[in-house]
């Protein structure tokens, strides 16, 4: 099987969740003894191709133009079309990101074929590839199978695959080659402007790669600022159940449950969480969660990987001092 | 500003979800609008108010979704259109697409909007798939529209806070990010107006779309829970520097 | 905040979508249509009967165990056999009485309590299928809307303001704000169910109390999909007993369904003594049962719900009828305590009502002189001669359940007069016995957990109820006198709010050197336990933004 993995960058930085589809790419084709291909798509960005090379892939692609210079739909849809026609790969991998969301599923019905995306996982069922993906909002997941002939298209969640387990390329360096595409400036119909981060972005704790979340234990307003340091320190952002927003101690976009945000980070730390199924339900995707709560029976560690029966004012300072120590 | 919005009707979100094979038991459940979609039926809503023109409401499925459409009247989109098919479930986003985008060639219209994905299925590609196959341009997750001239000026969300303003021509296909504006109300009199506008009734067959599958959903489960909890012991300094050690260490998350 | 409303008139206002007003308003579209075919003048129109209900769509808000006489239903829809949504029907009746561990079935069923003819049915299935009904007739219904207000006029009733929306937590309207509207109409139904809010309000302004108070009892029940073949569908049990004393009026119901389902619950008469009692807890305990348990081990929690039943019978009935304005259905209490059924009555009250209705358009006259030919009808039908039967009923238990079968005995030879006719009772909360508090708050730290499989704690219950509300909107429970919780109910009775709400929503926080009531309003299941319970009846429970509230499908 013949794998290309499209990943993303923007002004010269790569998002790095496309390291994460590699390490996806990479086991689909251990599993199917299949072989890797990364294309990069911009202007100017041969450093970063250079930089793929040097992953365990078999070549990199260099898709450069004047007119990718920044992103746009139509010229990302026209350009990759041609990549793909030339290069006939069975399997395109993306990132689920909010740019491949923008993209990716036109592409692929250029081409008269559909997209698998925000894949969580993935099988090898004798020989025919299973992908896996959420449904209901995280209540079930669902098992899907392309029809058809390839090319296929599929994205892989964030957090779905650890980057660190890239490998390296085996002896130093694969080709890069330059991806021929053409495009005129009549291709592309909206013109992106310029980006800037606002003063006061509502915050979007589905995006938050860790969030720690405190519930009744957090007895009081003034406690949270602790909690909140230990959101900095983890580089996260702080949540709450419903009795904390209930209160007004944090805003109701900070609620994290059946009636407020359902989440799913690499980490989720759960301080002073009962474990009640409203919340729960919209925490329990998480990658790993951590749970503190001074009742042993609390219904949090039924879903914690790791669980510490403590008193949250004892722990929360701990955490955030060692995290601060070994951050140097 | 005429405006078509695509509405899906999806479960209540609280509803018990019985899973049957490939989709779920859907008896006994209550359905409403899919939420992301009140989103961009509010925006169409509110376009309309600045600029003019009319609202159709757009909708695909078995005849409970004729509903949702009702309810999109009520708030004051000016006609319906239904595509009947009890088998909507079955379809894949690529085909949900082609009947829609069957329909919508025959109208005229301004700007395409839908919610940014639905609330069961969550594929996400309804709007990109239709100006793929509607040949408009598009952007995705909208938080805001300017229209000037006959072009739009639209804010779009990216990750981590950042937001980028883009150029784009009309007619379009816009798909709209939650939360950018507040759901009106039916009201009474609008649910009184609403009974006598027209919902066009389409059948689905009668609209010649062929539709290849390109995936399908072998079934539906609920995960299983393979955790085990490891319960730290020690002081808290303790147990902090063990944390911290298999956070980085065993799971890699810090 | 001063609001401009807009103005809405209708011919007929009926408030709550359940089988009473959908009864009317079906039974009333159709003799409209009859009367403007003879020719009759004025010509009426069902367009002009609105419908208001505050559920997020029909039977929403509707819960029963249920076992349904169909002879209302019959009357209304009469191919109802092969059209209405019936479950299945009553095969196997019987009755139980509960000890800790053994199960007693009596050898005879009493005739009450027979069941043949009548048909399991999900009130929630039921009323969906008899709201499509009433829309094909052109009526206007209005989910999600709620009465909020009477509007009031000389001696009676001119209509309801609804309710506001888009008001955030502290009374401010927020970008989406909606006014109510000032809903008038020639005649305005109240068909609420129990303990309506606008009834509630109407008795006590206009004095409408019958002999008795009304009395209630809560009603808590699980939807359970079993594992096949531990009941068939179509068996009936009723259970007596444990898990409740003998001084507690009450019982418990399994009732076996299609598709594996199990209807399950318990009702106990608020008017028991203990205040920390908790009926929530009762219930599960009941589910432990080896009677009970064998039937739902291994088999899944579907839904969750409660709901206050109007227990009081005939002399607790208000004055049904005032200018401009019928109360019908459960809002007039006119459940049959003793056969547990009152959807029957429901239906035709509002049959009655409809054809009260008729009469009083076409007499261009709608007080309380045409008004009062309802309560006329109710006399001369069924609803009078099947209540009037049973009038002391409930009221025999006050004294026990022993006691109680005797004067039940004597009642039902005798047609219901007994030994004491009118038996006097008065509100439950009344029965509350004070304790010696000495002022601390009960420990809630030891309150049911359940085991998570055959038993729940209530806020895993209450998730499974469906229930959600706008968050951001005022509470929709109003205490008049928060002192009252921290202070005197802390010592006399404990908070018993915190037990008798089934959904959790009260809880006595420590505040300082003493304490406060938290209401997790959005919790509410709208079961009107906690205004007929409190014993101050500080508690006044008030429609939230319509939409809100319970989803009980299948129930």
């Amino acid at each position: 099987m013949k794998l290309l993995v499209i990943a993303e960058q923007r002004q010269g930085k790569w998002n790095n969740t496309s390291f994460e589809t590699l390490v996806a790419a990479q086991q689909i084709a251990a599993a199917t003894s299949g072989t890797v291909s990364a294309a990069v798509v911009g202007k100017s960005v041969a450093a970063l191709a250079e930089e793929l090379a040097t992953k365990d892939v078999a070549e990199v692609l260099l898709v450069e133009h004047e007119l990718l210079e920044s992103y746009t739909p139509d010229g990302y849809c026209t350009g990759l079309k041609q990549v793909i026609e030339a290069a006939t790969p069975d399997l395109v991998l993306f990132p689920h990101t909010y740019q491949v969301r923008d993209f990716a599923p036109a592409l692929a019905a250029m081409l008269g074929k559909g997209m698998v995306g925000d894949c969580v996982g993935f099988r090898n069922e004798g020989g025919k590839l299973v992908f896996v993906r959420q449904m209901f909002q995280g209540k079930t997941v669902a098992d899907v199978t392309f029809m058809g002939a390839a090319p296929w298209f599929a994205s892989f969640q964030s957090g779905a695959f650890r980057a660190d387990l890239l490998t390296a390329h085996r002896s130093g360096k694969a080709p890069v080659n330059a991806a021929k595409v053409e495009l005129k400036a009549a291709d592309i119909r909206t013109k992106p402007l310029e980006m800037f981060k606002e003063a006061k972005s509502a915050v979007d704790l589905t995006q938050a790669p860790v969030i720690v979340a405190i519930g009744r234990g957090i007895k009081a307003r003034e406690n949270i600022v602790q909690a909140e340091a230990l959101a900095k320190a983890l580089g996260g952002e702080i949540a709450a159940t419903r009795p904390i927003c209930d209160e007004g101690w944090l805003p109701l976009e900070r609620q994290i449950g059946s009636s407020g945000q359902t989440v799913a980070p690499k980490l989720y730390l759960a301080l002073g969480i009962s474990g009640a199924i409203q919340h729960v339900v919209g925490m329990k995707g998480s990658r790993t969660i951590v749970a503190v709560n001074k009742d042993q029976h609390a219904p949090i560690f039924e879903i914690a990987d790791y669980g510490i029966v403590a008193d949250i004012f004892e722990v929360i300072p701990a955490l955030t001092a060692e995290l601060q120590k070994t951050k140097g | 500003m005429n405006t078509i919005v695509c509405i899906k009707q999806v479960p209540a979100k609280d509803a018990p979800l019985a899973i049957a094979g490939n989709w779920i038991n859907e008896s006994d459940i209550g359905f409403e609008m899919n939420e992301p979609d009140s989103y961009a039926l509010e925006e169409a809503l509110q376009l309309k108010e600045k600029h003019g023109g009319k609202v159709v409401a757009l909708s695909l499925g078995p005849e409970r979704v004729k509903q949702t459409i009702h309810e999109a009247l009520a708030k004051g989109a000016d006609r319906g259109i239904y595509i009947a098919d009890d088998h909507f479930a079955q379809l894949d986003p690529l085909g949900a697409a082609k009947v829609l985008a069957a329909v919508i060639a025959k109208e005229k219209y301004d700007l395409v909007l839908t919610g940014l994905q639905s609330d069961d299925c969550g594929f996400g590609q309804t709007g990109v798939l239709l100006a793929g196959l509607l040949n408009l341009p598009h952007a995705t997750i909208i938080m805001q529209i300017d229209v000037q001239d006959g072009e739009m000026k639209l804010k779009r969300e990216l990750e981590a806070g950042w937001f980028q303003w883009i150029v784009c021509p009309l007619p379009a296909v816009l798909s709209i990010q939650s939360g950018i504006n507040k759901v009106r109300y039916a009201t009474m009199k609008g649910i009184i107006a609403a009974k006598k506008k027209q919902i066009l009734t389409v059948p689905k067959d009668s609209l010649g779309v062929t539709v290849e599958p390109t995936q399908k959903i072998e079934k539906i489960y609920v995960p299983t829970k393979t955790k085990k909890t490891e319960f730290l012991t020690g002081t808290p300094k303790e147990m902090a520097a063990k944390l911290v050690q298999k956070l980085r260490v065993e799971r890699r998350v810090i | 905040m001063t609001i401009q409303r807009e103005q809405l008139e209708a011919d007929v206002l009926i408030v709550g979508a359940g089988p009473a007003g959908l009864g009317c308003a079906l039974h009333l579209a159709n003799l409209i249509t009859k009367h403007n075919a003879s020719g009759a003048k004025p010509e009426l129109s069902p367009e002009n009967i609105y419908v208001l209900e505050k559920g997020r769509e029909m039977g929403a808000h509707q819960l029963s165990g249920a076992i349904l006489d169909p002879r209302g239903l019959r009357e209304l829809v009469p191919d109802f056999e092969k059209t209405a949504p019936l479950d299945t029907p009553v095969t196997n009746d019987g009755v139980y009485f509960l000890s800790k561990s053994r199960a007693w079935k009596l050898p005879i069923t009493p005739p009450p309590l027979a069941n043949h003819g009548n048909y399991i049915v999900s009130l929630n299935k039921i009323v969906k299928w008899l709201g499509g009904l009433v829309e094909k007739e052109g009526v206007n219904l209005f989910t999600k809307f709620a009465g909020k207000e009477l509007i009031y006029q000389g001696h009676g009733v001119a209509g309801v303001l609804t309710e506001d929306k888009g008001v955030d937590k502290n009374g401010k309207p927020k970008e989406n704000f909606t006014p109510g509207y000032e809903l008038r109409a020639k005649v305005t139904v109240l068909s609420e169910g129990t303990h309506g809010s606008l009834t509630k309000e109407l008795v006590n302004r206009l004095k409408l109390d019958g002999l008795n108070p009304q009395v209630f009892g809560i009603g808590v029940k699980e939807l359970w999909e079993m594992q096949p073949g531990r009941i068939e569908p179509g068996f009936v049990a009723h259970t007596m007993g444990w898990p409740l004393g003998s001084d507690m009026y009450g019982g418990g119901w399994v009732y076996g369904m299609r598709d594996n389902r199990v209807s399950l619950g318990s009702v106990v008469a608020l008017e028991y003594a203990n205040p920390e009692f908790d009926p929530h807890e009762a219930f599960q305990k009941f589910k432990t049962h080896p009677f009970v348990r064998r039937i739902l081990e291994g088999g899944t929690l579907v839904r969750y719900g409660a709901k206050t039943l109007p227990y009081g019978g005939w002399y607790s009935m208000p004055r049904t009828y005032v200018d401009g304005a019928l109360i019908i259905g459960d809002s007039a209490s006119m459940l049959n305590a003793q056969r547990l059924k009152g959807i029957h009555t429901a239906i035709k009250s509002g049959m009655l009502a409809a054809e009260t209705i008729l009469e009083a358009l076409k007499a261009g006259d709608t007080s309380t002189k045409t008004l009062k030919l309802y309560q006329e009808k109710i006399d001369q039908s069924y609803i009078k001669e099947e209540l009037w039967k049973v009038r002391n009923f409930h009221q025999a238990f006050h004294g026990g359940l022993w006691k109680g079968m005797v004067h039940a005995a004597l009642q039902y030879i005798s047609g219901g007069r007994g030994l004491v006719d009118p038996m006097r009772s008065e509100a439950g909360y009344k029965d509350y016995a004070k304790r010696n508090g000495n002022g601390t708050l009960v420990d809630q730290s030891t309150r049911f957990k359940g085991d998570g499989k055959l038993t729940f704690d209530r806020l895993t219950d209450v998730f499974h109820s469906g229930t959600r509300h706008e968050e951001d909107q005022p509470s929709h429970l109003k205490v008049r006198d928060l002192d009252i919780c921290s202070s005197r109910c802390v010592e006399e009775y404990g908070n018993p709010c915190q037990y008798f709400c089934p959904a959790a929503v009260y809880e006595m926080v420590k505040e300082g050197d003493g304490s406060k009531l938290k209401i997790n309003a959005a919790n509410c299941v709208h079961c009107k336990t906690c205004d007929i319970a409190d014993p101050y009846q500080i508690i006044d429970w008030t429609v939230p933004e319509g939409g809100g509230g319970p989803s009980y499908d299948g129930m």
